[in-house]
């Protein structure tokens, strides 16, 4: 019997208890859902990605004891304290836009990765002042590596 | 083939699904294919489909793939009397050709005269202009920090880098405070994909088709113009889908098209494949945008809808083989799709994703063909393009080939990291691509980030997911579902077989 606390994309959902669904492959995460669809279920513990008609969807699948840590976790994230922004992708700083200290918007460039031969532009997921940067142009990057600290704005 | 081949050995000077591909046009022909590797790819695909394999450097292109004297040496040292460049890298670089040329290989691929004379795309434009071809209204000359004036273009405008390809180095501009900082990023993209910093400006044409005609041309001066293919779904400039026929492109329009490829091919001393690229106005008028004197991603489009083998004849012209009327009266016949599978995020931007593929399974069956890159377990490299595969259909018509392409993508199943799948199975029910009717910006004005996930999908996700831990439990092994790429169970079936006998 399954007490599991089910969100895609933080929203929980709350599908039919009996799920018409069949394992084709278990070892590899094979199934053929309720509608027919062929699907890959891949992950573990409470993080799994389900690829549907090519797109992947995150799916948490939490246990009483984990739905409580999330909580409290996603209660700390919502201070609008300093933000560390990180590379979502490996690669090359080629620039850096801004300087500490500078007043940012949601949506401002900050840091241009290079990746796949793509210039990506890092941008402000929202508005604050720049605090220390850690990056450098010349310099490569891993996935998550910090770029820069984002501030709360300036009080006016 | 029954007589000698063309060549003994031939080097790969690519890496990727490109470099697989022509390595097996290579073993038809009963030629000896070389990879080269970085040392990246040591374990790649590519590697294991040649005959033998040269290292050539780091992981970093441009000590590797992209240094002539590291692919110089390597094809002198194995003994190879060809090179065939591929598309993307040095492949339209015209001092590389000349060096692979003066090192004493073959270059499969036109001269370097015409690869200098049609690579820096602004040159291209007054060559073209000057034959009577029309090209997209903008500068001749170009664009600079002080003189940044794009009044006489007309906005939207588009910088575009002289040394330019594959979307990198371009960039919109839809008003002069724009200009600035859009020249300063094309720039810098420009420089860093091509070692070439120099930007001019087209206006934009809009709402327009990407339209481009394949040629084939060889040393005994007999050109071969083999139809068109629509490349109008693209991303960020990008390519994502071709098919041909063009289903915008009328007889007349068709022969309009040929005629200024002839007109364009024949601005030089034109020899092996290239593609000529038009953009089509909304009143069917045409304009020039480049030639690209290489093979291209999507040549296997063409191949399908003629029946020919474009490397093999890249190959046989290279040696110097006359095309007979196998390749002047192929005649095209039904109609051919290619969705480009890349290694990106269509729900963001089409970012492309880093990470290693874990389940790979390709579709097959009836008009279906896949060129292949990476297989179950390859580890991505943000050093390289993202491109994995193509997914290629063939059918009699063209709703056949869309129901076609819609199967295949059923068939296809990719894990480990985010793909553009999803776009594409969204892309073959979506009414205009079905109607044909589509231009440029199919992909900014009707997928955008795509559509939001339907309850429906969501509940679909969430019970699998939980029924995937439950299947998981009781012990929540430590070897999680789906992590480890594993042989196919075909794959496991066969072996056993193998033993049983």
């Amino acid at each position: 019997m399954s007490t599991f606390e089910l969100r895609v994309g933080g929203r929980q959902v709350d599908p039919m208890e009996a799920s018409e669904l069949a394992w084709l492959d278990r070892r590899r995460g094979i199934a053929r859902l309720a509608d027919g669809t062929i699907a890959l279920v891949e992950g573990s513990g409470s993080e799994w990605t389900v690829t549907l008609r090519g797109r992947r969807i995150a799916v948490q699948v939490l246990t009483a004891r984990e739905r409580i840590l999330a909580v409290a976790e996603s209660g700390e994230a919502a201070h609008a304290g300093p933000l560390d922004i990180t590379a979502t992708l490996p690669g090359l700083i080629v620039a850096v836009e801004v300087s500490p200290g500078d007043e940012v918007q949601a949506g401002t460039p900050l840091v241009t990765i290079e990746a796949m031969k793509m210039q990506n532009e890092v941008r402000a997921p929202r508005a604050g002042t720049v605090g220390g940067i850690a990056v450098e142009a010349g310099q490569t990057v891993a996935t998550g590596a910090l770029l820069l600290r984002l501030e709360s704005p300036a009080a006016r | 083939m029954s007589v000698a081949p063309p060549f003994h050995r031939l080097v790969v000077a690519n890496r990727g699904e490109i470099a697989v591909r022509v390595m097996r046009a290579c073993r038809e022909l009963g030629i000896e294919s070389v990879a080269l590797y970085s040392d990246a790819d040591r374990d790649a695909l590519h590697v294991r489909a040649a005959d033998r394999a040269e290292r050539i450097g780091p992981a970093a292109a441009g000590e590797s793939y992209l240094s002539i004297p590291a692919v110089v040496e390597a094809a002198l040292r194995s003994g190879a009397d060809a090179l065939h460049p591929g598309y993307g890298f040095l492949s339209e670089n015209g001092a590389f050709a000349r060096a692979v040329i003066d090192a004493g290989l073959a270059f499969v691929g036109p001269a370097p005269a015409t690869l200098a004379a049609l690579g820096d795309k602004l040159a291209a434009r007054r060559l073209v202009a000057e034959a009577g071809v029309p090209v997209v209204p903008g500068l001749m000359v170009p664009l600079t920090e002080d003189e940044m004036d794009l009044e006489a273009v007309g906005f939207p405008a588009l910088l575009k880098a002289a040394a330019g390809g594959g979307g990198r180095g371009m960039r919109r501009v839809d008003s002069p405070r724009e200009v600035g900082p859009a020249l300063a990023t094309a720039r810098r993209e420009a420089m860093a994909a091509f070692g070439d910093g120099t930007v001019y400006a087209e206006r934009l044409v809009s709402p327009a088709r990407h339209v481009e005609v394949q040629l084939l041309g060889d040393r005994h001066g007999t050109l071969a113009t083999l139809g068109e293919r629509d490349c109008s779904v693209q991303r960020r400039h990008q390519k994502l889908v071709e098919e041909s026929p063009s289903p915008a492109v009328t007889p007349e329009i068709r022969a309009a098209l040929m005629e200024s490829a002839r007109r364009v091919a024949g601005t030089v001393e034109f020899e092996n494949a290239a593609t000529v690229e038009f953009l089509l106005d909304a009143d069917g008028n045409h304009y020039f945008l480049e030639m690209n004197t290489r093979l291209q991603v999507e040549h296997g489009v063409t191949e399908l809808v003629t029946g020919l083998d474009l490397v093999s004849w890249q190959i046989r012209i290279a040696a110097g083989e006359a095309m007979g009327d196998e390749v002047l009266a192929a005649a095209p016949r039904g109609h051919a799709i290619e969705a480009r599978v890349y290694a990106e995020d269509p729900y963001d931007g089409f970012r492309p994703v880093a990470g290693a593929v874990s389940t790979w399974e390709m579709p097959a069956g009836p008009g279906v063909r896949v060129d292949a890159g990476v297989e179950a377990g390859t580890r991505l490299r943000p050093e390289y393009d993202p491109l994995l595969a193509k997914l290629l259909v063939h059918a009699a018509d063209r709703p056949a080939a869309v129901s076609r392409l819609r199967r295949a993508l059923d068939e296809t199943l990719i894990g480990g990291v985010q793909t553009d799948l999803g776009f594409h199975r969204w892309l073959v029910d979506e009414t205009g691509f079905g109607a044909g009717s589509y231009d440029t910006s199919l992909v900014a004005d009707r997928w955008g980030r795509g559509p939001d996930l339907t309850p429906e999908e969501m509940d679909l996700a969430a019970a699998a997911a939980r029924d995937a831990r439950l299947a998981a439990a009781p012990a929540e092994r430590s070897a999680s579902l789906g992590a480890s790429p594993v042989e196919s169970a075909w794959a496991t079936q066969a072996r056993r077989d193998g033993i049983d006998r």
